[in-house]
């Protein structure tokens, strides 16, 4: 089911949860020092799944309309990195990001710009930090602020026809003082994953030596 | 000593957060803002400004770019490059444009740094 | 951390701290500094030198004493660390120096500096090689008791789950399902499985019980959950940690014993009443048998002298000399008439009685009902239509077509004397398969004969008597009362059954079951009233008969017909003529029921003596031995009594030219 170029070895997926990991690391430790709280991370989820299989994991996860942040990204590597939480807990997460300086008013002003530049930090911090580790660079877009279902954050064509297969990687956070949660996701098309793959064999290399 | 900091942002969250920052370590210093970098352009012509930080990430002209045009306007002004954008690539671009680099999101610490080094350098080019 | 922690507690004492916590050392990894400390328990477990504690390892010796398995999964994981991965958290199995393997948990984190920049990669090394045991055992028993397990962190959008649990809720396999995957297959208006609630609202255990339908069959299933809440120390959230198993069948037996208990009242009742219907129902067969035994006791006695009357007739009719006195020929022809009714009456109380012999035979009984509609049409009054319908499908089936014939007729004369006014009459066949159930008759293929009018009809009372017998509605002289038990009686023989269902008012519906014959049977071609037929001298008969004048009545018939005849009053008498003749003898008439030796013994030892010895049994009774449940026995044959000469001279001659 899973072309053979792109179904990772056990260690190849342990170097992505890493990498990953750091990345996240990173992307909390930005949020934390946005928001001044404790934030906590799960085990990131890493499955190489159909788009629309992404998308209704997604959509499976929540009952209300979502809000995301997406970021295109290309490189040796393209995809999609999005920052999604439910509705609901955006104007706390932008109360949280703005510290309490600004008015009610002003938070519902400045919701959309907050929530893009929340995204931005948190979003390029892991992305980054991931080019980093696999020693390449990425060109990463603006970040855009998207409501919908797990289908139209991801794109998918309800009609069919988006059937291509994905690596989806997702992570839960919560803020639990600020009761905010949410998952960073990420999807590489298949042409990416097999270069992912090349280079996650290079820095399995550097790190495992002789090990391996 | 009156400094004027120049703060390039399309965030205006960002601009507050950068603000707060600037404000705690350098009280005296006063600050223009700047949402765009044709904004900047047109703020450096009618205004001193002896300090700039600028957000890498912008639509149409980036940070590093507008970093680019000012160090050819003013090579001895201090500039910082402010970004969560924080591969090494980009890093390195900006020491090219002889810019600093300050990972968002800015905290005083993180600003603190640049800031002392901009203080040293003013006063000793006016000096 | 020795070093972080000297200040406060001496290396000792932190030792025995940490050692007492069940931990078997721990590390501090300078980044920087590209040093490796470790305390005196990890120097131990990795067999290093402790005089080098205080200036510390190389890196490298981080992962010297890992099992090679383990090692790149676990270099990679320190690699995440030391470029800033917040948490480390592996299981790993480390060889000691004396070779012995343990599993081992390091738990350690990354200290960043002000830049986010890692300074420091410090944790602990627990042996956790007894809770892999242990782990492994859970497994099994999990996975051998249908045990799925989960862990939920308040505020996480997925939970942690094994995969029993998701096999039985009948979800895709995975480690983390979304919270919302797990409690959409929960029935609506049912709690959530995994409960999202603010912290107050939470319950201290999780027990409960949930109907689900799962993911992949959609089968609905009760699923208990068992666990805990447990709160994080510092009160900012809680985990939910807890197991779920399937209680489909508990439930269902427990559904079935309560509703057993709430029922036991209404099951009583029904099973008294169910009991007081059987009790009625033997009491009525009860009744039946003994009338039928009594009427069938009497009849065979009548039997008995009217063969004796109606012979006597015979003779005396044909002995009369022409020019004797026409009255006294009358006299004769009206004796003969009322023995003949009597012989009739007789004649139904035993089929009554089941003791009617019965010649089944392949029967079409389509044809059969085509055959009858003359007779119908005759004895029917015009102001009635009689329809017919019987299809080509209509199964065959196995029964004395006689009997059969005598039954609708008797049925449609009811009809008939049911519609007064004149109305329809209609009897139908059709093929029907009975179960088993909710009758009496057994299960199997039957053709229902139906005979249906339209007139005054029956009410309850009336329909329970319909079968006794000698119950009639019909006037008195005008019905004997024998007709519809009768028909219960021929129904029951056959194998079959009846039913019937009337209300004043609406007709009557009386419904023939007759059970489905051999197909492949042959219809039998012989049904035909046979003709006279005389005998030859050359042909000897031995007739046996205990009662003297039925044995001269016989005789003398057989005589007159041109026979040779030989005749014995008992079985021992017969068998010695059998024996001492030397001319054989062709067929043997004999009665049933005789004191000593009875027919069939007779003709069994007489078959001894002369194998294929045709046999025609005489009885006005005849009894079990030549009865094979209510049929005669193959190659048997059967003369009722009373018979006239006609009727014997016709089975004989029958006899012997077969």
């Amino acid at each position: 089911m899973i072309p053979e170029q792109v179904a990772l070895t056990e260690l190849e997926r342990d170097a992505l949860t890493e990498i990953v990991n750091i990345g996240v690391s990173r992307a909390a430790s930005s949020l934390r020092k946005m928001i001044g709280e404790q934030v906590l991370l799960s085990v990131p989820s890493i499955e190489v799944v159909s788009h629309r299989r992404a998308a209704r994991l997604i959509s499976e996860r929540e009952v209300a309309e979502l809000i995301a942040v997406r970021q295109d990204f290309r490189g040796p590597f393209s995809g999609r990195a999005l920052l999604i939480f439910p509705e609901t807990n955006s104007l706390e997460l932008v109360r949280a990001v703005t510290g309490g300086e600004l008015s009610a008013e002003e938070v519902v002003e400045m919701e959309h710009e907050a929530l893009a530049e929340t995204g931005n930090v948190i979003l390029n911090s892991c992305l980054a930090t991931m080019a980093n580790m696999l020693k390449r660079s990425l060109t990463m877009t603006i970040p855009e602020v998207l409501r919908g279902n797990g289908a139209t954050l991801f794109e998918v064509d309800e009609s069919g026809a988006e059937e291509g297969l994905v690596l989806f990687l997702y992570i839960d956070f919560a803020v639990r003082m600020r009761d905010i949660r949410g998952y960073i996701a990420m999807l590489m098309d298949i042409p990416s994953l097999a270069t992912l793959k090349e280079l996650l064999d290079e820095f399995i290399a550097s790190v495992v030596g002789d090990d391996a | 000593m009156s400094v004027t900091v120049m703060i390039v942002d399309d965030s205006k969250l960002a601009r507050i957060v950068a603000s707060k920052a600037l404000a705690q370590l350098q009280p005296e210093w006063s600050k223009v803002e700047a949402g765009s970098a044709r904004e900047a352009l047109e703020v450096i012509e009618n205004e001193t400004v002896d300090v700039s930080l600028i957000d890498f990430n912008m639509s149409e002209t980036d940070g590093l770019e507008l970093a680019a045009e000012l160090r050819a306007m003013r090579p001895e002004m201090p500039i910082a490059i402010i970004t969560a954008n924080i591969q090494d690539e980009i890093i390195a671009r900006a020491r090219e444009v002889g810019a600093a680099f300050i990972a968002k999101p800015v905290t005083s610490d993180g600003l603190s740094g640049f800031l002392s080094g901009a203080a040293l350098k003013l006063r000793t080019t006016r000096a | 951390m020795a070093r972080a922690a000297g200040s406060a507690l001496n290396d000792e004492q932190l030792r025995a701290v940490l050692a007492a916590a069940g931990a078997s050392g721990s590390w501090d990894w300078d980044i920087a500094g590209e040093r490796l400390f470790l305390d005196a328990s990890f120097a131990e477990l990795y067999g290093l030198p402790t005089d080098q504690i205080r200036d510390g390892f190389p890196t490298a010796t981080f992962f010297r004493s890992i099992h090679p398995e383990d090692r790149p999964r676990i270099r990679i994981a320190v690699a995440g660390m030391l470029a800033g991965a917040s948490l480390f958290s592996k299981e790993f199995r480390v060889v000691t120096p004396a070779g012995k393997v343990l599993w081992m948990h390091g738990r350690g984190q990354c200290h960043l500096d002000a830049d986010d920049e890692p300074l420091r990669f410090t944790g602990l090394l627990v042996d956790v090689t007894e809770r892999k045991r242990t782990e492994e055992r859970l497994r099994i028993a999990q996975s051998a008791g249908g045990v799925g397990t989960f862990e939920y962190n308040d505020g996480f959008a997925t939970v942690s789950v094994s995969t029993e649990f998701c096999v039985l809720l009948g979800l895709h396999p995975a480690d983390r399902l979304p919270l919302r995957t797990i409690n959409s297959v929960v029935s609506e208006g049912e709690l959530a499985l995994i409960p999202e609630g603010v912290q107050g609202a939470l319950p201290d255990t999780l027990a409960g019980e949930f109907l689900i339908r799962r993911g992949d069959d959609g089968e609905l299933r009760w699923i208990a959950r068992r666990g805990e809440v447990q709160y994080e120390a510092d009160g900012t959230g809680y985990r939910l940690l807890g197991v779920i198993y399937d209680v489909t069948n508990a439930k269902r037996q427990e559904a079935t014993l309560r509703e057993l208990a709430e029922t036991l009242e209404q099951r009583v009742a029904a099973e008294v009443a169910e009991r007081q219907h059987a009790e009625e129902a033997l009491r009525q067969a009860q009744k039946m048998e003994a009338v039928g035994q009594l009427t069938g006791g009497i009849a065979h006695d009548f039997n008995n002298l009217l063969t004796i009357i109606i012979g006597s007739i015979d003779m005396a009719s044909r002995r009369v000399a022409p020019s004797a006195d026409p009255r006294v020929r009358r006299s004769l022809e009206q004796a003969m008439k009322g023995a003949e009714r009597a012989a009739a009456l007789t004649h139904r109380l035993l089929a009554f009685s089941r003791r009617q012999p019965l010649d089944p035979r392949a029967v079409n009984v389509r044809d059969l009902l085509e055959g009858m509609s003359d007779l119908l049409s005759r004895t029917i009054t015009e102001a009635i239509a009689i329809a017919i319908d019987a299809n080509s499908g209509v199964w065959m089936i196995e029964a004395d077509p006689h009997q059969l014939e005598n039954a609708i007729l008797n049925l449609a004369v009811n009809a008939r004397d049911a519609m007064p006014e004149g109305g329809s009459l209609r009897i139908t066949a059709r093929n029907a398969v009975h179960s088993g159930t909710g009758g009496d008759m057994p299960a199997g293929d039957y053709v229902a004969i139906e005979v249906v009018d339209n007139g005054v009809g029956m009410d309850e009372a009336t329909l329970a008597k319909v079968f006794d017998p000698f119950f009639t509605t019909k006037d008195v002289g005008k019905g004997t009362g024998l007709g519809l038990s009768m028909v219960y009686g021929f129904a029951k023989q056959s194998g079959g059954g009846i039913d019937i269902a009337s209300e004043p008012g609406s007709g009557t519906r009386v419904v023939l079951h007759l059970p489905r014959g051999d197909a492949s049977a042959v219809e039998d071609q012989a049904y035909h009233p046979a003709a006279e037929d005389f005998g030859r001298p050359s042909e000897t008969i031995l007739v046996v008969e205990d009662d003297d004048d039925v044995r001269r009545y016989a005789v003398g018939a057989l005589c007159d017909l041109g026979y040779r005849v030989l005749e014995a009053a008992d079985g021992f008498a017969a068998l010695d003529l059998l024996r001492g003749r030397d001319r054989p003898v062709d067929l043997l008439v004999t009665d049933v029921v005789m004191p000593r030796m009875s027919g069939s013994e007779l003709a069994q030892s007489a078959h001894e003596i002369v194998p294929g010895l045709g046999v025609l049994y005489t009885s006005g009774y005849p009894h079990d031995a030549i009865m094979h449940e209510g049929r005669l026995g193959e190659g048997v044959e059967l003369l009722s009594k009373p018979f006239t000469m006609q009727a014997l001279a016709a089975k004989v001659r029958e006899l012997l030219d077969r």
